[in-house]
């Protein structure tokens, strides 16, 4: 049976492992040090002599660890997946959002990078566009990419992307597409109450994500400035781009520092320490931009006048930390730059307050009767 | 101008709110004996069972009082001195000064009439404190989740009759948690109080002294639809049992319920059969009260004392329909509070009710009301309709002479307040029926209601 909103209650408050107890705390220190060897298999090798995650791939015949994590990924996926289809499945949105986002991890973050260099192909990520995947408008990558993904990549990045959200919001993208939206709502799913809801983290969120937006286009204009002046400029070409993947470079510190750090240990690995989102809403410079593109666009949540009893479920189960709830009880409908549209905080509501939209007309929240928000 | 606010929840909160909002300097102090932070009394089950923390229901951060200097007393109000313009306070703290007074002190849950009505074991489920004690009952402790800040802050400033003392808790008596709990009342904190102990993994017993639950909303068989529902997940539904007694064990505990149809095992019990305005404490205070307890106002929500106001659950309001008494609802304590603000501020304003409308969740099913239903109306109509597939809900359309005049709907979301245009439009059955899915509020992808043309 199709039930509006979340069918039985939840007991997350009462499960250690999803509150920052021993057991949660254990399991994030397990994901960071998964991280660490992942990305620094050689300091590993320099300092043990092994490479764990390597030759385990090989063992079972994923070619490298960067499949092996891909199939990782995937697995937790459906199995986050089906945990959170146990818990919110009644809804139809939730449901075909989840299916839909595990599919394209599936067949376009895992199945087709994986087959494609078998056939003699590029391993080509269909799924992933600049700035989320920075390389892929740096002039080189374009070089020694097929035609038709350069293309696709291009237009994908610069047009597809942006136009998609003003249709639909970023969520067309964060919520159905994207595998580290995908990885957050499935294997996150257990610790998204704990993105924190304060005006502190909103301010920080606000600096540090558009930071990082800067360093992403500042790192591929420099790239590309350096593909075109670099043979003449050694010195440019070293500061920027380095002459071994080894050096310290513009371009390797964005990869250690965004790629690596901020997107993989900080990003993932703390989610049971400061919840699933942390990377979407913190850093990601492509949710940046769809940040803003949402907000010229049609997507909104709609909030129905005077009904909100204040509960507080919209804000708790808000993965990326916005106070629905302020919202909600002062009766305007609303768009924020982050807000992703899983759609849980209108599952969530036991009032059915809220609802996901796109629509041009603002729902005529001028006509409506908005009460003063008083602001602190 | 000195502002003191009796009770720290929606309506006394909004009041300050407000009165912060407009007047900068006013000195604002809100007595509240139940808690320091104000929270959403709505959401107590969810912290129950642990879907929400504490901290979760507070609307604000825990810091806006000192944001906002507003002065909290965690004391009982004692009564209210008209003469000398004080609220007098219990532990021996001083009396309160005031030039504007807000009695906002909510609901308190009426008490049980039967003998054992006071055992160990059994409580209610409306307060911060009754919620720590039904946790204690079921659970042996409360979520480790941000506790409420300073729990027992008036446990040196209370009286014997408050609503606010902690509860001795037979679980703790007995060594063993409960295992058969037992809820009387067929309201909505009667199935809350109920769906929480089954999300603990137990099998309640409901006992219900009408016909059918709730049937000051739902008619019989919107009713059997949410029994059923119960039924479902491992409710045993009681309808039409009289409580008679509550025996208890020799030690003083819950043992069993007696009603008209027989004797029940039950080691905690619930008394969900309503609330009544929290006021004992105004008696002999030259504040006038109706026959019910509820405190009378006017339209500008004052009281019959000089400079003092009511707002929220206490107060007997004017409704819709010409009766006076009191509206325990969430959102109209919400516009009483801002209300009573712009009065005591000296504005000429008006508290006005307008049609009826609420909300809520029975279980798993959602349920919207608007307007006129189960009032019987004299040349009263009903279009019901009860659609079965994949989406469940039921539709119930009153119409008095030909005119839409009110709305009963489960099972999906719509947007009350395109009913209540209507419904002020005055439409024709059959034009709603034509446009009903413009009031639909479903989350996306659940296909539209359809209404097959007869």
């Amino acid at each position: 049976m199709d039930l509006q909103g979340q069918n039985g209650l939840l007991s997350t408050y009462r499960e250690g492992w999803r509150n920052r107890s021993m057991i949660g705390v254990s399991i994030s220190l397990l994901l960071v040090l998964f991280y660490v060897v992942l990305y620094w298999e050689h300091k590993v090798q320099e300092y043990f002599g092994v490479t764990p995650l390597t030759a385990f791939s090989e063992a079972v015949g994923l070619r490298n660890r960067w499949y092996l994590y891909g199939f990782l990924y995937s697995v937790a996926m459906v199995a986050g997946g089906i945990y959170y289809l146990r818990r919110h499945g009644n809804s139809r949105y939730n449901r075909y959002r989840i299916t839909v986002n595990i599919a394209i991890q599936i067949a376009l973050g895992f199945s087709l990078p994986f087959i494609m260099p078998l056939f003699g192909g590029k391993e080509v990520y269909l799924s992933y566009f600049w700035p989320l995947k920075y390389d892929y408008l740096y002039p080189q990558t374009l070089a020694d990419l097929p035609l038709y993904f350069a293309l696709y990549t291009i237009v994908g990045s610069l047009l597809a992307a942006p136009v998609l959200a003003v249709l639909y919001g970023k969520r067309w993208y964060c919520s159905w597409v994207c595998g580290c939206g995908g990885l957050a709502n499935t294997f996150g799913d257990p610790w998204r109450h704990l993105t924190s809801k304060s005006t502190k983290s909103w301010r920080f969120e606000q600096v540090s994500i558009h930071l990082v937006l800067f360093l992403a286009i500042a790192t591929t204009f420099l790239i590309g400035l350096d593909w075109v002046i670099g043979k003449d400029h050694p010195t440019f070409h070293r500061i920027v781009a380095g002459n071994d993947w080894r050096d310290w470079s513009i371009k390797s510190f964005y990869g250690f520092a965004v790629g690596s750090i901020l997107a993989g240990v900080i990003g993932t690995g703390l989610y049971p320490v400061l919840g699933p989102r942390v990377w979407c809403r913190n850093f990601c410079p492509m949710a940046a931009i769809l940040g803003w593109v949402q907000k010229i666009g049609r997507y909104q949540i709609k909030v129905k006048p005077d009904m909100c009893i204040s509960c507080g479920n919209c804000s708790t189960y808000c993965e990326m930390g916005i106070d629905v709830r302020s919202y909600a009880q002062s009766n305007q409908s609303f768009t924020r730059a982050s807000c992703v549209g899983c759609g849980m905080c209108a599952h969530m509501c036991p009032r059915g307050v809220l609802k996901l939209e796109n629509d041009w007309e603002r729902s005529g929240d001028k006509a409506r009767q908005q009460l003063d928000v008083v602001d602190f | 101008m000195r502002v003191v606010i009796i009770g720290n929840g929606v309506a006394g909160m909004e009041a300050a709110l407000a009165i912060r909002a407009r007047e900068p300097s006013a000195e604002i102090t809100l007595v509240s004996e139940e808690s320091d932070h104000f929270f959403s009394r709505t959401a107590l089950m969810w912290v129950f069972s642990g879907q929400m923390s504490h901290r979760d229901i507070e609307p604000l951060e825990r810091d806006a009082y000192e944001r906002l200097g507003l002065r909290r007393v965690r004391a009982r109000a004692t009564a209210v001195d008209v003469e000398r313009r004080e609220v007098l306070l219990a532990g021996g703290q001083a009396p309160l000064p005031y030039e504007r007074l807000l009695i906002a002190s909510g609901s308190a849950p009426r008490p049980g009439p039967w003998t054992g009505g006071d055992a160990r074991g059994v409580g209610h489920f409306v307060t911060h404190q009754d919620l720590r004690w039904y946790e204690r009952e079921v659970h042996g402790e409360e979520a480790a989740s941000q506790g409420p800040p300073r729990a027992d802050a008036h446990i040196g400033a209370t009286t014997q009759d408050s609503p606010y003392r902690f509860r001795d808790v037979a679980a703790e008596r007995r060594g063993s948690l409960a295992k058969q709990p037992v809820v009387i009342g067929g309201g909505l904190i009667g199935i809350e109080a109920v769906e929480v102990a089954v999300a603990a993994g137990l099998r309640p017993k409901f006992f219900i002294r009408e016909e059918w639950f709730w049937p000051i909303a739902l008619d019989r068989r919107e009713s059997e639809w949410i029994s059923g529902r119960m039924r479902e997940h491992g409710v045993d539904v009681y309808l039409e049992h009289d409580v008679q007694e509550l025996e208890t064990d020799g030690d003083g505990n819950i043992a069993a319920l007696r009603t008209n149809h027989g004797r029940f095992d039950a080691d905690c019990a619930v008394i969900a059969i309503g609330v009544i305005p929290n006021t004992g404490w105004l008696e002999g205070s030259s504040v006038e009260l109706d026959g019910r307890g509820g405190i009378l106002v006017d339209e500008s929500l004052r009281t019959s004392a000089p400079d003092v106001f009511a707002a929220g659950d206490c107060a007997s309001v004017r409704w819709f329909d010409g009766s006076q008494r009191p509206e325990q609802l969430w959102y109209t304590a919400r516009d009483q509070g801002r209300v009573a603000a712009a009065a005591m501020l000296g504005d000429d304003v008006r508290y006005e009710r307008g049609t009826w409308y609420n909300s809520a969740k029975l279980m798993d099913i959602e349920y919207t009301t608007a307007g006129l239903v189960n009032f019987d109306l004299d040349e009263e109509d009903k279009w019901f309709f009860e659609e079965a597939g994949k989406v469940r809900s039921t539709s119930r359309i009153v119409t008095q002479a030909g005119r839409v005049v009110g709305f009963n709907m489960l099972g999906r979301r719509w947007d009350h307040s395109v009913f209540i245009r209507w419904i002020e439009q005055r439409r024709t059955l059959a034009w709603v029926l034509e446009h009903l899915n413009e009031a639909a509020f479903d989350t996306e992808f659940v296909p539209p209601l359809r209404i097959p043309r007869s």
